[in-house]
């Protein structure tokens, strides 16, 4: 029984903010589609989540980092060492970083092999691959950041490849430089793209993601056990939504984890003029790295800007193939290949 | 799974979360009462050293943590294994170590600096114990005998060795002798044969930059009334900059380049080791001096080399190295004519006390005027004191613009040293030879000649009252100048 103070202070709020919170309920709690209770469907909420604790642990390192290439080694270093707490928040972003990328990539294969990806929803497909690749950037510019000896180094050779490719390459490099070569310009540029241009455009696309799938509803489909049952749905609230909180909390306390586990830890400071006898990129970069290393530069740099087209455009080769080859199922199989390669590229990085 | 169920695993990782967050302050706060630092991966060899010297000695291992190396995973067997062959060698806890790390040892990873330190003068330090000084070490000041350490003078041991550097002696035991070791001197001869002691500037066993380029370091050993480099430095202009911004210095800078990392004021490794823009840090601490200023009478670095016939980098090279540090903050102007007063200060001292003074003791020794024993005639000491002590202070002070030094511990010493002292001591000896008429007579009425005609030169003929009336003029009228411009009317 709502206390008198509390139905005051209700009423107060409704006066100046006139909303009818049941209208609000009834609007909001969507029924969710039965096939959302198999936990792999919420790969795409998991990301979503880690983004939100990347912002605010982004916040907390951002109140002690200095873009600077003189004092950002240092600044990390003070993070890590003497502020309170410096370490773990540290250790959480670099973690959750890792995670998003592993989640957004297996949300992207859930996606691919369950085909909904097809009409009417190649245009949030396309949407997707884009988040990708801004979460790609997101870790690239965020690794880049520390200037340690691997971090400046990896960031060379990054702009290297991209200054090789064709055409636009050297104004490509240019811009992420920030000049014709790496400089103070360039950690500032950085910094940037990873605080602000990333996290706004990543914001931003995640929105026309939700909205795009808001609009269209997750793709209906069902399993054998499924069809018997009498609802096809069940509740957002508080259903779905304790399914999310779950696994909210299951991400905080893997990543504490892990930041007990495996902390952050820095490697030397950069030496711009002592390049390091084995430069790698981070993993997620391995199968790409390994690749140009098996070709020459064309067609290292192109062939990876057409896997790139491929993917991007892939709702509508799907279509072309299954138009053709109706039963084959090809999708699932050139998914097993593409996947597959892909994996087996990063292994190879990994242990040579 | 039910609403019901869903809430129990929420509260149920909750709870784990909790709990791993208690593990974080934890962490945390046991960092801070410790001030430990992240985890060092020590090879499973040298965790043994680790886990008994913590409790056996501390702050040993503490300082050790706190280094380079630890982080790199460079631990204690890596630089205290030893080979059983190696003469040094003993069983320590079932692990055959030698306590002794030598340059060779550290040279397997700063192979660098070892060969650059190997051809310096620094590894070269303990060749004094072939010197005058150390007959006044082993001799004069001290004994080998009845009150000596297994025949070494304890004045050796606890003096001139701490800095110059033993010999390190194996007794039968298989340790080094008392007498020779603890010895960390700059020169030390190691009982693997190699040269010079790492940990005399970079001190065991944190290793740090920090300690080596600090000037009190090198204040060590560089300072005293024999050659006040320390003491000349913090007179300077140099050193009063550096006590003002030491916290600009950013000492623990790698790389550390002046005019780039750091600019605030220079240090003895700026000058004479560390690196610039242009040039790479150097362990040849003789690669930037031209001047050889500790002998009775100043050379060029590298001529005692040409004579021997060998090549080395020249003199002005070597000043043009320099040259290239003082670049950083001074014009060129402003160093060559530097160095133009610091050369005619070296030549004053050459040529009116160092060449001279040297002159008359040879000739005295040589026909027998003083005894072939060193140090027992006070002429001796007055000479000593006159080209090592006053002389170099004079030379050094010049050398390193501390005018004070130059002055009045310097040139106002050497001269009274010698117009007071040197001078009628040699005429006194050479009154006495003559008056016994023995042997050494002869001798005796050549050096009085010499010396009547060093006293006649332009510079000493003051001292006869033979100044000319032009100069006097000259004088007097400059005087009445300054009278004038500072009367107190």
């Amino acid at each position: 029984m709502p206390i008198p103070k509390l139905n005051f202070l209700l009423k107060w709020t409704k006066e100046r903010i006139p909303v009818d919170v049941q209208d609000l309920k009834s609007i909001s709690n969507e029924p969710v589609p039965n096939h959302l209770k198999h936990w792999w469907f919420a790969l795409g909420g998991t990301p979503a989540i880690l983004f939100c604790i990347q912002i605010v642990t982004g916040i907390f390192l951002l109140f002690y980092y200095v873009p600077t290439p003189t004092e950002a080694y240092d600044s990390v270093t003070k993070i890590t060492h003497e502020v309170r707490f410096g370490w773990y928040i540290r250790s959480i972003h670099k973690w959750a970083s890792e995670l998003m990328i592993v989640t957004v990539m297996l949300h992207m294969s859930r996606v691919y092999f369950t085909g909904a990806y097809r009409k009417p929803r190649e245009l949030n497909w396309m949407v997707g691959v884009i988040i990708l690749f801004v979460t790609l950037g997101l870790a690239f510019t965020g690794y880049s950041l520390t200037y340690d000896q691997l971090s400046y180094w990896a960031a060379v050779v990054g702009t290297e490849i991209a200054e090789s490719t064709p055409l636009v390459g050297p104004l490509a490099a240019d811009f992420i430089r920030g000049g014709q070569e790496i400089s103070g310009n360039t950690l500032t540029r950085l910094y940037v793209f990873h605080i602000v241009i990333f996290p706004a455009a990543l914001a931003g696309l995640v929105v026309l993601h939700i909205i795009f799938v808001r609009l269209q509803g997750v793709t209906q489909f069902e399993f054998e056990r499924e069809r018997r049952s009498r609802h096809r749905t069940y509740p957002l609230f508080p259903d779905h939504i304790l399914t999310e909180a779950i696994l909210g909390i299951l991400i905080l306390y893997l990543l504490t984890m892990m930041a007990i586990i495996f902390p952050a830890g820095l490697g030397d400071r950069a030496d711009p003029l002592m390049t390091p006898e084995h430069i790698k990129p981070e993993w997620y970069f391995f199968a790409s790295f390994r690749w140009l290393k098996l070709t020459n530069v064309y067609i290292g740099v192109i062939g990876q800007i057409f896997f790139v087209g491929v993917i991007i455009a892939w709702p509508f080769i799907d279509r072309i193939f299954e138009n053709k080859f109706p039963k084959a199922e090809l999708s699932v199989w050139i998914g097993i290949l593409g996947f597959s390669f892909y994996l087996i590229l990063t292994i190879w990085e990994a242990l040579v | 799974m039910s609403l019901n169920a869903k809430k129990i695993v929420i509260v149920v990782i909750g709870l784990f979360f909790l709990c791993s967050l208690l593990i974080i302050g934890a962490i945390e706060s046991n960092k801070r009462v410790l001030g430990k630092k992240a985890t060092i991966k020590v090879s499973a060899v040298s965790k043994n050293c680790v886990e008994c010297h913590s409790v056996k000695s501390p702050s040993l291992v503490e300082q050790w943590r706190d280094s380079m190396h630890a982080i790199r995973g460079v631990a204690c067997m890596d630089c205290h294994e030893a080979l059983k062959t190696d003469v040094d060698a003993w069983e320590h806890e079932g692990y055959t170590i030698a306590v002794i790390v030598s340059p060779k040892d550290c040279s397997k990873c700063h192979a660098q600096e070892n060969k650059e330190f190997q051809e310096s003068h620094h590894a070269d330090a303990a060749k004094i114990i072939g010197s005058l000084d150390n007959v006044l070490a082993e001799v004069v000041e001290g004994n080998t005998g009845r009150l000596g350490l297994d025949g070494n003078s304890p004045a050796a041991i606890n003096g001139c060795w701490q800095c110059h550097g033993s010999v390190v002696k194996i007794g039968k035991d298989g340790r080094p002798t008392p007498a020779t070791w603890p010895n960390t001197g700059i020169g030390r001869i190691n009982p693997d044969g190699s040269k010079g002691s790492c940990t005399a500037c970079h001190s065991r066993h944190t290793f740090s930059p920090v300690v080596a380029r600090q000037p009190d370091s090198c204040g060590k050993c560089h300072m005293g009334p024999d050659h006040p480099q320390k003491e000349i430095y913090e007179a300077s202009k140099h050193g009063i900059a550096f006590k003002a911004f030491k916290e600009y210095m950013k000492l623990d800078a790698q790389p550390w380049r002046v005019g780039i990392e750091y600019t605030a004021a220079p240090t003895c490794a700026t000058c004479h080791m560390s690196a610039t823009q242009e040039q790479s840090v150097t362990h040849d601490v003789g690669r930037r001096i031209s001047w050889n200023l500790r002998p009775p009478i100043s050379e060029k670095i590298d001529a005692k080399a040409i004579k021997a016939g060998k090549a080395v980098e020249s003199w002005e090279q070597r000043r043009k190295n320099m040259k290239n540090v003082c670049s950083k903050c001074h014009s060129d102007k402003y160093v060559d004519g530097f160095y133009i007063q610091f050369d005619s200060a070296i030549n004053l001292y050459n040529e009116k006390y160092g060449i001279p003074s040297t002159k008359i003791i040879k000739m005295m020794k040589a026909g027998g005027v003083l005894t072939p024993t060193a140090f027992d005639e006070e002429l001796e000491w007055t000479y000593f004191y006159l080209w090592h002590h006053e002389g170099r202070r004079a030379r050094h002070g010049a050398s390193m613009m501390a005018p004070d030094y130059t002055q009045w511990h310097g040139f106002f010493e050497v001269a009274e040293r010698f117009y007071i002292h040197f001078v009628p001591q040699v005429k006194e000896a050479c009154e006495k030879a003559i008056h016994k008429k023995g042997e050494s007579a002869a001798t005796a009425k050549e050096v009085l000649k010499e010396l009547d005609t060093i006293l006649n030169k332009e510079e000493h003929k003051w001292f006869l009252g033979k100044m000319s009336s032009d100069e006097k003029a000259s004088r007097k009228a400059a005087a009445e100048e300054f009278k004038k411009r500072y009367a107190q009317n």
